[in-house]
């Protein structure tokens, strides 16, 4: 089961999908897209915990993670 | 005598979960007791899951954590917080100059901490882009 974290005021709100499912990789896809495209940056870790920045939309990531535009305090 | 192993691992497994779940326990009531909401003890959850084991032992010991900038390779120092509280170390590890910046919504800390770990250590140079400089009041090493 792979996962889309949004961080929201209630700490995060969590997607859950089935990479094998289609419809639901394409609704995933989506959300991505829908995210991104309003200036969320979405992340995801390698293998060794580091976190790496996507800039499109991997169909093979296990877990994203969606924070919103920074700006300076 | 596979009967007699697997009724072993079973006993074990229990133990093992029971251990689980009291910690989990544990923890949840530690949150509560600090007067933390769902919403903020979500956010710390969230950000120990993707803290590294190091800064992860260091942010519970000493309330703040450290991240290597991608670009300069400069240390930054993450302090438990939701606004100025982002401090560029020198070499000696003090810090040189505080930055401001944070996501754009609301958010709790835990997640505002995640946000600024994040754009550090992969995009450093656009962190700091829209970051606000702020003279380094807070000397704790």
């Amino acid at each position: 089961m792979a996962t889309q974290i949004v961080m929201d005021h209630n700490g995060d709100t969590r997607h859950n999908f089935d990479a094998n499912d289609a419809e639901a990789l394409l609704k995933a896809e989506q959300r991505f897209k829908e995210l991104t495209g309003a200036g969320f940056t979405a992340a995801s870790r390698t293998a060794s915990g580091e976190p790496i920045v996507r800039r499109t939309f991997d169909p093979t990531a296990e877990e994203t993670l969606f924070f919103p535009r920074l700006v300076g305090g | 005598m596979f009967e007699k192993s697997l009724h072993i691992a079973n006993g074990q497994l229990r133990r093992l979960l029971a251990d689980a779940s009291r910690r989990g326990q544990a923890i949840r009531r530690w949150y509560r007791e600090s007067g933390l909401n769902e919403a903020e003890m979500r956010g710390l959850r969230l950000l120990s899951e993707w803290l590294s084991p190091e800064q992860l032992a260091q942010y519970h010991a000493r309330n703040y954590f450290d991240v290597t900038g991608c670009h300069s390779g400069k240390r930054y120092r993450i302090r438990h917080g939701t606004a100025t509280n982002i401090y560029e170390l020198d070499s000696a590890g003090r810090p040189r100059v505080g930055w401001c910046f944070i996501p754009k919504n609301h958010l709790v800390a835990g997640d505002v901490m995640l946000a600024q770990k994040i754009a550090l250590e992969t995009d450093e140079s656009a962190a700091l882009r829209v970051a606000k400089k702020f003279p380094p009041t807070w000397l704790a090493q």
